[in-house]
Parts: C-alpha cells; sequence; structure tokens
C-alpha cells in the first residue's frame, strides 16, 4: 500500500478532488453489434446514466478487452446481480460522472467475429477507428471519445491515438507495454515461458468460450461465470455461436514464441515482433498529440520501464504515473512492507482522478507538457520531474570484490575471480513480477534463504540515506563453461539485522551481448540489444566476455546503516526457460584490474 | 464483489420461491425478481445442482423453463430422486454462497470435489 500519509505530491491528490455526481441515480445497460468495414461484428456493451435527457449528448470512454467485455453469470447469481465487467472501468463512478461506458470485446474474442494471430494488430488499431465512427453517429454522442485500460486494455487504449481520428480526446493507458519483446516474453533475451503459456492457455478457453479456464487460476471466477455475454438481441445464442466457431482459426503468441529467440524472427503472419509493438506506432501516436496518463507500478513485469520509455520518447502531452502496487493495482506489492493488506488510492479515488483527466481534456484545456509522479521505495514518498531522469541524477560505479563484498574503489589486483555452478532450482517462486501479469500478488519473501543458492555480493552499510531511481546497470565480465546460458541479477536491500528485500532485478542472455552503437528503435538509458539473429553470438567457452545490461527501473532509498547486495544467478525456474537446455555451466566472475565487474548506481543527489 | 457477499443469501431467498409437490415428485423454482433476458437453459438446472449442491450422480428429470413466468419446474420419475433434489434446494442458495465466499477468501476445499462440469 503507498503510504496514506506520503500525501506531498501524490498525483491522486494532484490530479483533483472527486467532485459531485452529475447522474447519481444508477445506469442503464444494453449490448449490440455494429458491424465494421470487413463486415465483422464487434460486440459493445453500452452504459448510460440513469436520467439523461433526450437531448443530452454526452462524451464516451471506451474499452476494448479480449478478455470478454462482460461475463454472464451462472443461475442462481444471474438473477440478482448484474454481468461482471471485470476488464472495464466502474460502470456505476464513469456514468455518475457524465460519460457514457462503452466496452467492446476486439476482433475475434468473447462474442465479436472474425479471428486473431497476433495481438495488438493494425486490424485491431483500424476496428477501434470503426467504433469511434458508430459512437459519434449516435444521437447521444457530443462527438468526444476517450479510451482507458489496464493491460490488454491499456495497450488498446495506448494505440487507439495511432487512428488519428479527431473525436479521440485522450487516453489513459494503465500498466500497459512499449517494447513486448523486453517487456513481456523476451526480457533480456530469455524467453518468458510461464507467462506466454499460461496467457495463450487463457485467451484460447476464452475464445472458446470455456469458463472452465478459470477453475484453477480464479476459483471464485469459476462459480460465477457461464461465459462471456451474449449481446442482449441473441437470444437463441446463435451469432454467440457463429462468433466462437470462427475464434477456432485463432492463434497463440505461445506457439509463435516457444521456438524463436530473436526480436526479428518471423510471427506466423509475416510479422515480427517490432510490428506489434507500440514504439513502431509512435510516428503516429505523436501526430495525433492525443494527451496521455500512463500509471504502472515499479515492480510489474518489465512495464514499470514502459513508463519511462513512453515518458522519454513520446512528445504527446503526458503525465506518467509509478507506483508500488501489483499489476492493475489490485493488490499492494511494496516488499518493504509486506504487511500491508491494500492499495491506497482505492479503485474508485483512481477513477476519480482518470474521470477529471478525462474532463480536462474534453471540456478544458488539456494538459500541458509532460511530468511525472514516482513513488520511492523505503522512503515511502512521492517524488515528480519534467524530466527523465530526473535532476541530479549521476551514475555511481560500485566493484564486485574479494570476499563476495562490492565497495566504491576499482580494482587494482590482477587477480580475482569467483564461480558458479549455476543451480537451476533457483526460483523467484510464482509470484514474482512476471507472474504477477495474471493479477497475482507479488511476493519475493525469504531473500535470505533464496540467496544462499546464487552468489552474492554484499556492501558496507551506507553512510548516509542514499536515492537510486532508474536503472541500475550491471556490467560483468564472466566466462562459462558452456555455449548459452542465462545471467539473473537481483538487487536488494540488508537491513541493520541482515534482513534482506528485494528491490529489483534484471535477466540478461549473453547470446545478445554485442552493444550497438546504432541508434536504437527508441531511446534508453542503458546499453543497446538489437536482440536480432545477426547481432548474437554464442558464449565461447572458457573466455571471458563483457556482459553489459538494464535491470528493471526502479526508485528505492537505501538507508543510513543499510548494505546493498547483488545476487546472482543462472536461473529462474518456474519463469524463465532454461539456457542451456543440457548441461550445468559454472560461470566465472572475474573482478580484477583488467576485467572489473560492476554495478552502476542512478543516484539522485538531493539540491 | 466482496461488499456485496454478506447480502447475497438474503437476496437469493428475496428473489425465488420455491415449492415441492410430494404427490406429483415436482419442484418448482420461481423467480420473483423481473430479470432480463431467459431465466435459465437447462443443462444449467443441472450444473447448478451439481455444482453448488453437491449432486453427484446422473439424476433422471424432466425440466420445463416458462420464461414468461419465470418458472422453472423439475419433475421426477419417483420419490427417492425427488427427495434427493428437495434436500439439495433446502440449503442450495447457502450453499452457493459459503462456496463462492470460501473461494473468494482463498479457501477452494469445496471446489476440489466438485466433478469435471460439461459447460
Amino acid at each position: 500500500m503507498t503510504d496514506p500519509k506520503a500525501i506531498e505530491n501524490n498525483p491522486f491528490k494532484e490530479l483533483g478532488e472527486i467532485p459531485e455526481k452529475k447522474y447519481p441515480n444508477g445506469y442503464t445497460v444494453d449490448s449490440t453489434y455494429i458491424t465494421i468495414r470487413d463486415g465483422v461484428k464487434i460486440a459493445i456493451t453500452l452504459c448510460f446514466p440513469k436520467g439523461l435527457a433526450s437531448d443530452t449528448k454526452i462524451p464516451t470512454v471506451l474499452t476494448q478487452t479480449r478478455y470478454w467485455r462482460a461475463m454472464e453469470l451462472r443461475i442462481p447469481f444471474r438473477w440478482i446481480l448484474d454481468s461482471m465487467v471485470p476488464n472495464a472501468p466502474n460502470p456505476e463512478v464513469v456514468t455518475s460522472r457524465g460519460y457514457a461506458l462503452i466496452y467492446t470485446d476486439v476482433r475475434g474474442t468473447g462474442a465479436s467475429d472474425g479471428t486473431r494471430i497476433v495481438p495488438f494488430s493494425e486490424e485491431e488499431i483500424k476496428d477501434g477507428s470503426d467504433v469511434v465512427d458508430w459512437i459519434i453517429s449516435q444521437p447521444w454522442s457530443d462527438g468526444n471519445v476517450v479510451s482507458k485500460g489496464i493491460s490488454y486494455t491499456g495497450i488498446t487504449a495506448q494505440l487507439f491515438p495511432k487512428n488519428n481520428h479527431h473525436a479521440i480526446k485522450a487516453v489513459i493507458p494503465g500498466h500497459a507495454c512499449w517494447d513486448p519483446y523486453t517487456e513481456i516474453a523476451f526480457p533480456g533475451g530469455c524467453f518468458e515461458y510461464a507467462f506466454m503459456q499460461l496467457w495463450s492457455f487463457l485467451g484460447k478457453n476464452l475464445d472458446l468460450n470455456n469458463p472452465k479456464v478459470f477453475r484453477q487460476i480464479r476459483p471464485e471466477a469459476w462459480l460465477l461465470v457461464k461465459g462471456v455475454e451474449r449481446v442482449s438481441s441473441d437470444k437463441d445464442l446463435k451469432l454467440l455461436q457463429i462468433a466462437i466457431n470462427q475464434h477456432k482459426s485463432n492463434q497463440y503468441v505461445y506457439d509463435h514464441t516457444l521456438s524463436r529467440d530473436f526480436r526479428d524472427d518471423n510471427l506466423p503472419d509475416g510479422t515480427i515482433f517490432d510490428d506489434i509493438s507500440i514504439f513502431a506506432r509512435k510516428e503516429k501516436i505523436e501526430k495525433s498529440n492525443v494527451p496521455i496518463l500512463a500509471w504502472c507500478s515499479w515492480l510489474d513485469s518489465g512495464f514499470g520501464d514502459a513508463i519511462i520509455k513512453r515518458f522519454m520518447n513520446l512528445s504527446n502531452p503526458q503525465i506518467a504515473i509509478l507506483g508500488d502496487w501489483s499489476h492493475g493495482a489490485g493488490y499492494p506489492a511494496n516488499q518493504f512492507f509486506p504487511e500491508r493488506t491494500f492499495v491506497t488510492p482505492t479503485p474508485k479515488d483512481k477513477v476519480n482522478a482518470w474521470i477529471n483527466f478525462f474532463d480536462k481534456c474534453v471540456y478544458g484545456d488539456g494538459i500541458q507538457g509532460k511530468i511525472i509522479y514516482y513513488y520511492t521505495l523505503a522512503e515511502e514518498k512521492w517524488k515528480k520531474s519534467e524530466v527523465w531522469p530526473p535532476k541530479g541524477h549521476s551514475y555511481q560505479k560500485w566493484y564486485f570484490s574479494e570476499n563476495y563484498s562490492i565497495i566504491r574503489e576499482e580494482p587494482k589486483e590482477n587477480i580475482g575471480s569467483d564461480d558458479y555452478k549455476v543451480n537451476f532450482r533457483a526460483t523467484t517462486g510464482r509470484n514474482n513480477r512476471w507472474w504477477a501479469l495474471l493479477g497475482l500478488p507479488i511476493t519475493y519473501y525469504n531473500r535470505n534463504k533464496i540467496d544462499e543458492k546464487l552468489l552474492c555480493y554484499t556492501s558496507q552499510p551506507f553512510e548516509s540515506d542514499t536515492e537510486i531511481t532508474g536503472q541500475i546497470i550491471a556490467c560483468l565480465y564472466i566466462s562459462s563453461t558452456h555455449e548459452d546460458g542465462t545471467i539473473f541479477a537481483y538487487f536488494e536491500d540488508v537491513d541493520e539485522n541482515g534482513k534482506v528485500t528485494y528491490i529489483t532485478d534484471g535477466e540478461f542472455r549473453p547470446l545478445h551481448r554485442k552493444i550497438l552503437t546504432d541508434e536504437p528503435p527508441y531511446k534508453i538509458l542503458i546499453p543497446y540489444h538489437s536482440y536480432k539473429k545477426d547481432d548474437s553470438a554464442p558464449i565461447i567457452p572458457g573466455e571471458i566476455m563483457e556482459v553489459k545490461f538494464g535491470l528493471h527501473a526502479t526508485s528505492v532509498l537505501i538507508k543510513k546503516g543499510h548494505r546493498i547486495k547483488i545476487a546472482i544467478a543462472g536461473a529462474d525456474k518456474d519463469t524463465f526457460i532454461r539456457y542451456p537446455n543440457e548441461g550445468r555451466p559454472t560461470i566465472t566472475i572475474s573482478r580484477n584490474k583488467e576485467f572489473p565487474s560492476y554495478i552502476e548506481l542512478p543516484i539522485i543527489k538531493k539540491e | 464483489m466482496e461488499e456485496i457477499l454478506p447480502r447475497l443469501k438474503g437476496m437469493l431467498k428475496d428473489a425465488t420461491v420455491i415449492s415441492s409437490d410430494a404427490t406429483k415428485f415436482e419442484i418448482t423454482i420461481t423467480i420473483v425478481k423481473n430479470i432480463n433476458g431467459n431465466v435459465a437453459e437447462p443443462d444449467e438446472i443441472i450444473v447448478m445442482l451439481k455444482m453448488y449442491g453437491g449432486l453427484r450422480e446422473d439424476i433422471p428429470m424432466e425440466i420445463n423453463i416458462d420464461n414468461d413466468t419465470q418458472s422453472i419446474l423439475l419433475k421426477f420419475q419417483n420419490e427417492e430422486d425427488f427427495k434427493k433434489v428437495a434436500k439439495i434446494m433446502e440449503t442450495l442458495w447457502d450453499n452457493a454462497v459459503d462456496m463462492l465466499t470460501s473461494a473468494i477468501e482463498g479457501d477452494i476445499s469445496r471446489i476440489k470435489d466438485i466433478p469435471d462440469i460439461d459447460d
């Protein structure tokens, strides 16, 4: 939970107080199909404020999901409860603030027709434009459409402005990626099989309208939910069945990526990863100049990095928020306070902040410039900056040293190295930042015990409080007995009692170690690796190589008296595929004058 | 959802009337609250009894659904089958809500015993 006392710079306070409700008497719900440009029928559910006069025109909040826009409940619950809309903003809050709320099943999913080969396709983006055309042609529409969402729906919101439709006035991509290769599927070039497999399994079952998928993942949903909600006119379920039959031709990312390694490997429809990324659509998103409010957490997969990349690379007016919660803010995730039980702000407070942002963009002057709010862990404070990295930023090197220490001074000795035989049973469990993409809590507990399987380097106690904000860079001079492998680097805090707290981590497959001097596809603050086939090279066993990569962004205060620790692993068995798939490498980390392994900390000096 | 859980049992009891005729081996469920759409599909009744009621055998029954009167009529072939389902109906709503509450709280022990229901 974000400390409620941390009010200064709290973005949810700065985005405005909760105003009076314009329409306090509830809302109506209906559903229909929209037939779009190529004949595909898109299922939509519409919520309107009750008491809306027939000649009143209102703006619309649009959410486009692949996870069932609404769920039909099982009996007897269906007799007493409205359908569940877990992927849309709260209808009561949105409609009471004077917005229509529309949520759609994107093509190839839910009750919508069509098939899908890859997510975030050009077709899917254009469908959003067709939906907007329909919306603004309705007698109740004032011609303004905004979009928001979390996770997949956050990504559809982020891509929405690419259409450059005059009606699109603002978007709120929550917990959304920028570069799906490095932020979801292949962080550091390492295949994140767990999420990819489960996500594909979930998608396949949802697309075939099979609620059994929830039995293992979300048993309470399995008890409640019968399937995707039919469009209300589809009394005999025939249209739903037609849609599901079309979904049988869908394809899923796990099947596409399991046998692939490189960013430029072809996906089945001939696209490559970059084609379905956000950054590939940067030019058109910028051309729209649609204001963006992007929010996420430091601890959510690679999506925290996406907030920073978006902030640095898009010229659109922008508010960015980085907190300390789980994916979608369903749970608190601050590892310094594992006993916390709820997230602040509440969901209603957040939605009201979002609607205030939309009000500014629809009715007011919008927002100007860019600002990023970020929460510093352990310090429990919100900060804000108009630039990234924040003012006062500099890098500080810490060198690996003897006796498993890490120090400020460069090594002076000509010899010095440590061996580590990779333990393929090492794991961060199934509640880490990657499993969190499934909506699960994030816990990195028992780090003291887990570090016993790893190669660790620990500093002396810090002499003063030190803020680290940004991406730590690891520069390791390593050799290996095998031609392939992975390096995992965990950055941790050690308190006065020796308790270890996870802060952040990074992973990297040395196959991709070549650092390019070319301009990267988007601005980054870490070494540029292309992850392309032609730039890759197997490890030469026994030969020392430089492996330099960025850890996932964070903001943390290392308190006076605390120490920092870097723990090195070669596997994370419950999340990442193992490299190599046979054998047990021994890696050697050099820490001497010629090959001084180090980490670079992004320090923020207070003014 | 959590905020509504304490009221769910009462809401179900207020929304439905369950009556039975032991001489005809019939049970009628009437939804007295006005609902949108169809009351139920026949297979949903079986799923409901198995999922929330603990029914583990296939009991032959005629299921008649009248969407106009919002009623569901279950006709059984014999007294034994009638009594089995009548007994389930006595606590069905409470069981359904209790199972949901437990699952939300992380206790899935009651779900484990549910057979593979063909949805």
